[in-house]
């Protein structure tokens, strides 16, 4: 059924895989309390049944405690069941990230609203199902409490006197996708809509606010508290509501009365000047798409510690506060536009208009992404928009081609790769909450550049038609008020926008669609070419490279611009099997016409010097899909000359960007010619101009010993910013022309990066830079140039090399070089003026931390992480917290301190920010203190606990969060079990048991190591052991040098570097004789697996009477908080073996049984269950093969719900 | 132009002020200190006069400071009088004015000076009057112009009127200027971080050398955003003159209907959300009711019957 449903609508519409419609839902808080940071409130969902017999009620709630259900007034018994609160419920000593990846996306897809799952499952009193088949209202009343919740919602509680209010205390919603439900029952899906009401009573002095239309406020009787209530009429996903509530200011829009605006207090200067624009975003919209904002008003709230830059809500969005900005920042200005025109795309796409499933997904993600390309477009420029592209599309290309591919519709089921069409991956892409979150993004950007590759087969015009149908379909389905059926207009779906683009176009658009959205990865092309003079002809070769990760073959139409001496020529050239070269007629003979102007492809006429070019060939330059219709990388070769001449004279600022890549490998006079001329040029584009800067001082580092005249870039800057009458004192700041000031402060930054003879940055570029900060004057200037002063530091960063000195010698201040001195001089008075005199966003701050650390690094300054740690502590601003922890990710991988390993860890587990823990788990994944491929005396036992536990149980409120974990502890063990990790016990005592004596020879000199203490003597007598058993010459090696380092080195890590060595030479072997803990280990998982997830299928039976729900909560609240490790195994093989239990007696389970079955604490029978299964289980590690049958037959009935099918157990039916 | 009355007050000023009895050896003090000891004598004598055998320290002490200040009174009141009848030295009668003044009987003063008792003192031993230091002479003394008859006094020390030319030629120089501005600026800040570093807690880069590079030592704030966000009050001006312009260009530009509003709208709003009591719009502007937002509106008083 579910696979099914999941897979392309052919011609169907929409199928919900519920048995009832929800159609309208009350949300209904009526207490918030920040001191404790609790909420109480209702909420009571009216819905159809669709089906004769509605017994059992599926929805979604996480961490809410539930205090009584009642359906139509009557009480209902219900049960809590989260299974992804915990992954991995007993312990065992699995730990792969295979297991964990299979095991978590079974538990998501158990509980999955869009399968019809959930995790509350409510019993409809029989009074009600009896009545037959009139399809009868019911109305469920749910009463839930939150205490302190991990998820869903973030107080912010700063620690100050006075009232809440006077505190800027407040409280708002967020979440990674669906995540509505860690916040009020719901059916937590995007494809189920209904009409909300929503009521929030909060103090007086606050304001709540939600989605929809405000009806009124009205005073409670005490006239203490107010209640808002709010109306939303357009049929809505419980996914897209949300709530923000504190002492917020008001800012009603100047251009839009409908359209308000939030701040916390002392900012509203901020925001009237950050909104001030935000009338002409919505006029942009709206005139593109033809069509009004769909929902009545829209508010903008910013508020602190957000979880994401942004996040759109029906009718509402969430900023974080630091896009506020004054009207003396330059930076700020265009992304925090940026940011509001993204919230608002998804207003019209992602929020009014909903998706049908999660591969439906990439259409909504496109469609915003694409349109708010467009307003980008409009707004900054066409440059701006071909640079965006060209970024995402490389950045794209390279996750891709690194990670494998991203698949943008994913069809699941049926197919030959069974459940999963990403294998390479290392987590599931079945479900949004499983995905690591670089990769979603990805997706986003994949699925924007996708939609711009459907533009270019279809046309804008008809694109925009598509959307406009897509939103007038929706917009007339969300006025039917009572007929729910015609709501699922509103959800779109890969077929039917498919269905649309033929519809409005009349073209088959398939082949895009196949290659870009039903297949992942992207396409490699490497070109070159040759001149033959005699045909005068152009032969083009253009091979692929599709056996790669990430890539795959194109065939097909490719567009080839070359530009000759008689103007530029397109030609398309089809990519086909087996032709690699592409003969392409020149319409030029060489130097013809010597005297005559240039054409270009925009029709400007241009006079170049053409003396640098071959004399025989008419060819300027040529580039391969120019206009990137394509997802792919080209590489091309051509000479030097004609890179040139592309820089200089092809007006694209996307070929000017390749240029400059390419010509860092031609370090000529030339070249530095064409990026000076460049950077010299007011009309080129200033990221070009920046790009040149850097270009041009690789090249110059290049030509060290060439180069003549001044350091690169010195006479030009002092050209442009420097007093005519005094060249080495910069002018005072007026940064009027952006171009210029984007430029003035790259400069420094890039000079900084030349180096001399001795690879020491010059001492007149060092003093040049000194004197920038020395002489800056901003009085006169009407902008901060914070974000200048913070790039200059940038720039010392950048002039810092490795200090000369014997190793391990104690840094001191003595011994501080002169430069150095001078450096660290600069920068310390820099941060201590910060202190005084905040810059907007700290940024000083930011670059000072990141300017200690690289003196640390490069051995100036002792290295020392204790700095980093206190900026990094909760109470800095964000961004200075962000790079502190970057420089304590640093100095965890170069020094490798488990210390501060272990305080990072602390932190992603305690921080009160929500980002700030993804971000130490990202930065970590990036920068990680050890990788599977390498040794480390990082990598113990307890770590890999640790993790372990972190996500299986300790990130449960955060789905971005567990998916961070599992990124990192894929980047640091890999796929299969972690290196430092004993081979499983199990695999023992398996041969114990079987009493087959053949021990493999693998294990035996395993346990040597393990029991013994070995020397560095009896270790080598080992080793040759270890390379005749494994027969492998790559194995004898390694472990030799394995052995001769640990020696050397004299410390005693033998026992693990050993073992570890010994378990990633036996992994890969295929060849080799399968090690039985190996073995052991894949079947046992499958059948925990099951296991688990049949105990909650029993859970289920035992309905009839109503639960004790807070005990149940709290039964899984102490699973959460239980260490999932119970007790702690020493490695030790012989101790492992002791520490398991006796074989329990079958006799003593049915008593266990029976007495838990006449037990009336209903939650204490589940706990009994779940203890019984637990200990059976483990009986039955023991007695594998015999029980393994028995096993087979007892559930054989039963279906999982991991696989992904709702479930009716014979006792529910009935 | 030793004056006796001046004298006098400055003498009680001053033993008043080292009465602690210290060692002291500077002339004028010794000075002082000998016509102390004088009037001490003088205290004993007539305390032995009416017949006291002997007296505690502290009485003779007290009494002489009375009798002292007397003195000293007599002689300021004296001067006094003699200053108002605008001459510069005290005659009899100016003391015999006063002494009445001050309640005594002046007819007595004769008999009483005739006494038989009375004691003989001797002369309080002679010691130089002190010497009082030169003033720093600054300057020519200016002499009295011819308008202004000789026995007035003198003109004071000219440095205390004296002013005295010290800048040089204001450098023009741009280069030495912006030197100049560059080098200040900085030696400002270095201080400044300087002595916050020395008076508050200080991290540090260096372990062998801790006070090299002092940074003030990070501090959590609570409400960390509004320092990093709020532009600081000087920035604040200028960015409010560059605001209202800007503002001014919208509502020439645009001109749509309830622009108008645009000229103040933020601070109406401020001023109306601030209260505790909620969203109520000051209805201040006639304007502000154009604007139907719904949370500008009233918060309605509860009903009576309402539910929840």
């Amino acid at each position: 059924m579910h696979e099914i449903k999941m897979n392309r609508k052919k011609d169907k519409g929409f199928e919900s895989p519920r048995p009832f419609k929800l159609t309208h839902q009350v949300v209904c808080i009526n207490n918030i309390n920040f001191q404790r940071k609790s909420v109480i409130g209702f909420v009571e969902l009216t819905i159809f049944p669709t089906v004769v017999n509605l017994n059992r009620i599926k929805l979604n709630s996480k961490q809410c405690r539930i205090y009584r259900v009642r359906v139509n007034d009557l009480e209902a018994p219900f049960i809590y069941n989260d299974p992804t609160l915990e992954v991995c419920h007993h312990e065992s000593k699995q730990r792969n990230l295979n297991y964990f990846s299979s095991a978590y996306t079974a538990a998501v897809s158990a509980v999955d609203p869009d399968a019809g799952h959930g995790e509350l499952v409510i019993k409809v009193p029989s009074e009600l199902w009896k009545q037959g088949d009139e399809m009868n209202v019911l109305k469920v009343y749910i009463e839930f409490s939150l205490d302190q919740p991990k998820g869903g919602l973030h107080f912010v509680v700063p620690d100050v006197e006075g009232s809440m209010a006077e505190r800027g205390a407040h409280v708002f919603s967020f979440g990674y996708q669906n995540s509505t439900r860690f916040w009020f029952p719901c059916v937590d899906s995007y494809s189920e809509l209904c009409t909300w009401k929503l009521e929030f009573t909060v103090d007086a002095s606050m304001v709540a606010v939600s989605c929809g239309d405000l009806v009124e406020t009205v005073y409670t009787h005490d006239m203490r508290k107010k209640t808002f209530h709010y109306v939303l009429p357009i049929p809505t996903a419980a996914s897209n509501i949300s709530l923000s509530v504190g002492p917020f200011e008001i800012l009603v829009d100047p251009y839009m009365h409908e359209v308000t605006h939030f701040c916390l207090p002392q900012l509203l200067p901020l925001l009237k000047h950050s909104m001030s624009y935000l009338h002409e975003i919505f006029e942009f919209y709206e005139e593109i798409l033809t069509c009004r904002y769909p929902y009545s008003c829209f508010k903008t709230v910013f508020v602190d510690e957000a979880y994401v830059q942004v996040s759109s809500y029906a009718s509402m969005s969430i900023f974080s506060t630091n896009l506020l900005h004054s009207a003396l920042i330059i930076d700020q200005t265009p992304l925090t536009r940026q940011c509001l025109a993204q919230a608002l795309a998804q207003q019209f796409f992602g929020c009014f208009i909903s998706r049908m499933s999660w591969a439906d997904e990439w259409v909504l993600k496109g469609i915003s992404g694409y349109i708010y390309g467009l307003y980008l477009k409009k707004t900054f420029g066409v440059n701006q928009y071909r640079h965006w592209i060209k970024e995402e599309l490389d950045k794209m290309v390279e996750y891709e081609l690194k990670m494998g591919g991203v698949l943008l519709h994913p069809t699941f089921g049926g197919g030959k790769d069974k459940d999963n069409p990403t294998p390479h991956l290392h987590f599931s892409i079945k479900h949004p909450h499983t995905l690591s979150w670089k990769y979603y993004k990805m997706f986003q950007c994949k699925a924007h550049l996708v939609m711009r590759l459907i533009e270019n087969r279809i046309s804008m015009e008809f694109m925009l038609q598509v959307f406009n149908k897509l939103l007038s379909l929706a917009s007339t389905a969300s006025s039917q008020k009572y007929q729910s059926h015609m709501w699922s207009q509103m959800l779109v779906s890969t077929h039917s926008f498919l269905k649309s683009i033929s519809n409005v176009s009349g073209k088959d658009i398939g082949p895009l669609i196949k290659q870009w959205v039903d297949q992942s990865a992207v396409v490699k092309f490497f070109g070159s070419f040759a001149f033959n003079r005699k045909r005068n002809v152009l032969e083009l070769e253009i091979r692929q490279d599709y056996t790669s990760s990430g890539t795959q073959k194109y065939v097909g139409p490719i567009k080839v611009t070359v530009q000759e001496l008689d103007g530029s020529f397109n030609h398309t050239l089809q990519i086909e099997e087996n032709s690699l070269k592409h003969d392409i007629p020149c319409h030029s003979k060489s130097r013809r016409n010597k005297k005559k102007k240039i054409p270009l492809m925009n029709g400007e006429e241009v006079d170049m010097d053409l003396s640098a070019m071959d004399a025989d060939s008419p060819l300027l330059w040529i580039r391969i899909d120019p206009d990137m219709s394509i997802l792919r990388k080209v590489e091309f070769e051509q000479a030097d000359f004609m890179w040139q001449y592309q820089l200089r004279y092809e007006r694209d600022v996307v070929a000017q960007e390749e240029s400059i890549l390419a010509l860092e490998k031609f370090p000529t006079p030339a070249s530095r010619l064409a990026l000076t001329d460049i950077l010299e040029q007011d009309q080129c584009f200033y990221k070009v101009r920046q790009g040149a800067c850097f270009c041009l001082a690789k090249i110059a580092n290049s030509m060290m010993s060439t180069w003549t005249g001044p350091p690169a870039m010195k006479s030009l800057f002092t050209r442009m910013f420097c007093c005519k009458s005094c060249p080495n004192i910069v002018k005072t700041n007026t940064f009027i022309s952006f171009q210029s000031y984007f430029l003035q402060k790259t400069m420094p930054v890039a000079m900084a990066q030349l180096r001399d003879i001795q690879n020491l940055c010059p001492k007149d570029v060092l003093n040049f830079i000194l004197d920038l900060i020395k002489y800056n004057d901003n009085r006169k200037n009407k902008f901060s140039d914070n974000y200048y002063r913070a790039e200059l530091i940038d720039a010392l960063t950048n002039s810092l090399t490795p200090a000369i000195s014997i190793s391990n010698e104690v840094r001191t201040v003595d011994n501080l070089n002169g430069d150095v001195r001078l450096i660290l001089e600069e920068i310390t008075r820099s941060l201590n003026m910060e202190k005084l005199l905040p810059s907007y966003r700290n940024t000083i701050t930011v670059s000072c931390l990141r300017a200690i650390r690289m003196l640390q690094k490069n051995g100036h300054i002792p290295s020392d992480p204790s700095l980093f740690k206190s900026y990094a502590e909760y109470g800095h601003f964000v961004d200075v917290r962000v790079a502190a922890l970057e420089a304590v990710v640093d100095y965890t991988r170069v020094d490798r301190s488990s210390v501060e390993l272990q305080w990072l860890l602390n932190m992603v587990q305690n921080d009160p920010a929500h980002y700030v823990r993804h971000k130490i788990l990202s930065m970590l994944g990036k920068n990680p203190p050890f990788t599977k491929a390498a040794e480390s005396p990082l990598c113990n036992e307890a770590l890999v606990d640790q993790l372990w536990k972190l996500m299986n149980s300790g990130t449960s409120h955060d789905w971005r969060l567990r998916c961070d974990a599992v990124n990192l502890y894929y980047t640091l063990f890999g796929l299969t079990r972690p290196s430092c990790l004993p081979l499983p016990e199990l695999g023992l005592v398996l041969n114990l048991k079987e009493k087959k004596a053949v021990l493999n020879p693998t294990i035996k000199p395993e346990q040597g190591p393990d029991t013994t203490e070995m020397t560095g003597n009896t270790m080598g007598v080992h080793i040759p052991v270890m390379g005749f058993t494994s027969s492998l010459d790559e194995g004898l090696i390694t472990m030799e040098t394995v052995s001769s380092v640990s020696m050397s080195s004299g410390v005693a890590p033998p026992p693990q570097g050993l073992k570890r060595k010994l378990d990633s030479v036996v992994g890969p072997l295929g060849s080799s004789p399968p090690e039985p803990g190996q073995v052991l280990q894949e079947e046992d998982s499958s059948k925990k697996f099951k296991i688990r997830f049949n105990t909650m299928e029993e859970d289920e039976i035992d309905m009839e009477s109503p639960h004790d729900s807070q005990a149940f909560i709290h039964h899984h609240l102490n699973i959460l908080e239980r260490p999932s490790t119970p007790g702690k195994e020493p490695p030790a093989v012989d101790q492992a073996v002791l520490s398991l239990p006796v074989t329990p007696l079958p006799s003593s389970f049915s008593k266990e049984s029976t007495s838990s079955s006449k037990h009336s604490g209903h939650h204490h029978h589940h706990h009994e269950h779940k203890k019984k299964k637990k200990k059976k289980h483990k009986h039955k590690h023991k007695h594998k093969h015999e029980s393994k049958d028995k096993e087979r037959d007892s559930h054989a009935f039963s279906n999982s719900p991991a696989s992904g099918r709702s479930v009716r157990s014979p006792s529910m039916s009935d | 132009m030793a004056d006796p009355a001046v004298m006098a007050g400055g003498f009680s000023a001053v033993v008043g002020r080292s009465g602690g009895g210290k060692a002291t050896s500077s002339p004028a003090e010794n000075y002082q200190l000998a016509r102390r000891r004088t009037l001490q004598v003088v205290v004993s004598s007539l305390l032995t006069e009416c017949g006291f055998e002997s007296a505690e320290k502290a009485a003779v002490e007290s009494l002489t400071e009375m009798i002292q200040s007397y003195i000293s009174e007599v002689g300021r009141c004296a001067k006094a009088y003699c200053e108002h009848t605008a001459r510069i030295t005290p005659t009899l009668s100016d003391t015999v004015v006063t002494l009445i003044e001050m309640g005594f009987n002046v007819n007595t003063l004769p008999v009483y000076a005739k006494r038989s008792q009375r004691m003989v003192i001797t002369a309080p031993p002679v010691t130089n009057a002190p010497v009082i230091p030169k003033a720093l002479i600054a300057g020519q003394k200016r002499t009295h112009p011819s308008h202004i008859p000789s026995h007035f006094p003198e003109f004071p020390d000219p440095h205390t009127y004296i002013k005295t030319p010290t800048f040089r030629e204001p450098v023009s120089d741009y280069q030495v200027v912006r030197e100049k501005a560059a080098s200040q600026r900085r030696d400002v800040e270095r201080a400044l971080t300087r002595f916050m570093a020395k008076t508050g807690e200080t991290q540090s880069l260096f372990k062998d050398d801790i006070t090299a590079f002092p940074l003030i030592a990070a501090r959590p704030s609570s409400i960390p955003y509004l320092s990093a966000l709020l532009p600081s009050e000087l920035e604040l001006q200028t960015l409010e003159e560059t605001d209202s312009s800007e503002q001014d260009d919208q509502t020439d530009s645009e001109n749509t209907p309830g622009n108008n509003l645009n000229d103040d709208p933020g601070a109406d709003k401020e001023n109306s959300m601030l209260p505790p009591g909620g969203v109520v719009p000051s209805v201040k502007a006639s304007e502000e009711n154009m604007i139907d937002n719904p949370y500008l509106r009233p918060v309605k008083k509860p009903k009576v019957r309402r539910k929840k």
